[in-house]
């Protein structure tokens, strides 16, 4: 198991386009991975669950990959949040 | 008979009605036939659906607009989400039908959605109840709502326009939309002026009231229904209609032209806006500037205050999409007419006369600088950024909101936030007590800005919506023009710049009257924008002059109205 802390910076936080593109990139990953966002786990594979965490703009949250090719999938998981996921 | 809704569409829909009642699944007959077979209907269901919308997006020229493929699109990502199918196979798997998995889910998600505090997410819960409804209607094996093959002439009536049933829907069929649900920002709303057709929404009960095939006549402008019409009647609106299609092509040629009076002088032609999105209204209409962005819509119909991160990407978002063009935000005006339940105000005997703007403002300073520090964060890029203070009626109002502004400057620099520093103060002028101390705020203030439907109200004493005393309430009445003149004056003495916000500003019959006092600018909602700019570019100054010299010799509403009539500019 890896895990990370990064902040978003998408504007109007993790709303529906970025969580589509995060989800859709993250797919192709065996692995789990979830997001600590507060007190909740979030699975970061389901895009229903991540917009209804409604994570905001600059807030943190910690990225945990759990299985096969989890450094791979952190790696990726970790560049997209940074880069804004499109936005 | 007349029914009446949200006008929020203008144009005039003469037509036949087509009624969509709202659907209402009842799965209570359905056995359960354990949980493989369910599962396998829904794996259906769900195939077919996704067909169904890379159906829908396959026919991009029938879209309205790019909002529609989105929603689509994120219909099928979210139906495709894997958590979503196996918390909808849990249900399955402990006795329940595809159909109650299906809804108990979505119901969750809807719930959850509209529970958000980003105004992003809370509009997707409208996308999960849609997704829902096309589910369960394929579950039940009904045929869903295909509104491309409606006859011609139709005027649709329904209770909630869907995306999924949008699609393909075309002015070529469809006169008009009336819809029990939703308000002047609703997607029906939305689209609706997207397509350029008329629409009346939140006509209550109107799907029962409306039988199929029932003629009727529909003012998208005023928000009126007219249900089975006399003849006559009919004929009326028919030329209406006609007029109104010819206005708007005569109006065409001002779209890209600069604004300026007869004599080729520029003037500052704004727009009014409430919400962000209304921005590309102006725009389209080659609006000038915001001159009124009315904040306080961020704050009605909610539990909570928005909170500084969402009032700076609100403001941000209006500021960035403005580019270079200023951006006047008047700060918070609730109270009076416009009560917000998360501030608890309370009722109030007079609420007109009662705790409002910024009475509240500076009363609750933790809000107002809230507010204050949002605008300042958010002009750091653009610039473009100006604070207009309602309801003034003292100089110490204005400055102590300038002395609360610089503190709030202060506290963002000493934190390394940027900003915008240089950001101009204007009060709204719009009481009585602020015109007669227009040259003592012309000192405090960098620009007016006269706000006629508080200034009118509160000269003549009247209430606009009491019908007992709402022939009182005029733009015309002499004391309410010599104070405009007044403020204008004063403005022009102390060299800063003057506008008009209020719907007087829009009043053809007065634009004369406020070129010859020499109003540097008017702002006025997008559909006006149009139209005063045809009427500013009839009048020469020398002709303005003469017909305000006139007017203000004359001594009633009345005659005033009559007079200013008969010159206008037709």
């Amino acid at each position: 198991m890896v895990s990370k802390v990064v902040k978003v910076v998408n504007p109007h936080g993790i709303h529906m386009r970025p969580a589509q593109i995060f989800v859709e990139a993250v797919r192709k990953y065996p692995c789990d991975i979830f997001f600590r966002y507060g007190n909740k786990r979030i699975n970061a594979k389901s895009l229903m669950n991540l917009m209804a965490a409604c994570i905001k703009c600059g807030s943190e949250l910690t990225i945990i990959c759990s299985g096969d090719q989890e450094e791979e999938a952190m790696a990726e998981a970790v560049a997209l949040i940074q880069s804004g996921l499109g936005e | 008979m007349i029914l009446r809704g949200i006008g929020a569409s203008e144009g005039i829909g003469v037509g036949q009605a087509v009624c969509i009642k709202e659907e209402i699944f009842d799965y209570s007959h359905v056995v359960y036939s354990g949980a493989e077979k369910e599962k396998l209907r829904l794996g259906k269901a769900v195939e077919q659906f996704l067909e169904k919308t890379a159906h829908l997006l396959g026919h991009r020229e029938r879209m309205a607009s790019q909002e529609e493929t989105d929603i689509l699109n994120g219909q099928s990502a979210m139906l495709q989400d894997p958590f979503l199918r196996s918390q909808m196979d849990e249900k399955m798997e402990t006795g329940q039908c595809a159909e109650a998995a299906v809804d108990e889910i979505c119901t969750m998600y809807v719930e959850m959605f509209e529970g958000a505090e980003e105004e992003l997410i809370r509009q997707r819960a409208t996308d999960v109840k849609d997704m829902r409804s096309r589910l369960l209607s394929l579950l039940l094996g009904r045929e869903s709502v295909d509104l491309s093959r409606i006859p011609k002439g139709s005027i649709l009536v329904v209770h909630d326009l869907t995306p999924s049933m949008t699609v393909g829907l075309s002015r070529e069929q469809i006169y008009g939309i009336v819809t029990e649900s939703g308000g002047r920002t609703s997607h029906a709303a939305i689209l609706a002026r997207a397509l350029e057709l008329p629409a009346v929404l939140g006509v209550e009960h109107a799907c029962e009231t409306v039988q199929d095939g029932d003629s009727m006549i529909i003012d998208g402008g005023k928000g009126d229904v007219l249900l089975k019409p006399a003849s006559d009647t009919c004929l009326h609106y028919q030329k209406r209609q006609v007029r109104y299609q010819q206005e708007r092509s005569r109006l065409e040629v001002y779209r890209n032209q600069p604004t300026v009076d007869g004599d080729g002088r520029p003037i500052h032609l704004f727009g009014n806006i409430a919400m962000p999105h209304e921005v590309d209204a102006v725009l389209k209409e080659n609006g000038a500037g915001i001159g009124l962005f009315r904040s306080e819509f961020l704050f009605l119909s909610r539990n909570s205050i928005p909170d500084e991160q969402e009032q700076f990407l609100a403001y941000q978002q209006v500021s960035n999409k403005m580019g270079n063009r200023p951006v006047m935000i008047r700060t918070l005006d609730l109270g009076g007419d416009k009560q917000a339940d998360c501030l608890h105000i309370g009722k109030e005997e007079n609420p007109f006369l009662g705790f409002r703007a910024i009475r509240v403002c500076l009363k609750r300073p933790d809000m107002f600088c809230m507010q204050l520090r949002a605008i300042l964060r958010a002009g750091a890029q653009q610039k473009n950024l100006q604070i207009v203070l309602p309801m003034i009626t003292s100089v110490q109002e204005v400055r102590e909101a300038k002395r609360l502004l610089e503190q709030c400057k202060k506290e963002l620099l000493e934190k390394g936030v940027p900003i915008q520093e240089d950001i101009p103060v204007g009060a709204m002028i719009e009481t009585p007590a602020a015109v007669w101390i227009a040259d003592s705020l012309a000192a405090e203030c960098d620009f007016f800005s006269i706000g006629t439907n508080d200034l009118i109200q509160y000269t003549v004493a009247a209430d606009r919506g009491n019908t007992n005393v709402e022939h009182l309430y005029s733009c015309f009445h002499p004391a309410v023009l010599r104070e405009i003149q007044r403020t204008i004056q004063v403005a022009k003495s102390a060299n800063i710049l003057v506008g008009m916000c209020g719907e007087a500003a829009a009043d053809p019959r007065l634009t004369p009257l406020l070129l010859a006092w020499g109003l540097d600018g008017f702002s006025v909602n997008a559909s006006s924008i149009l139209p005063l700019r045809r009427q500013l570019s009839f009048w020469k100054k020398e002709q303005a002059q003469i017909v305000a010299n006139d007017v203000m010799k004359l001594e009633t509403t009345e005659e005033i109205e009559q007079y200013l009539q008969q010159v206008q500019v037709k």
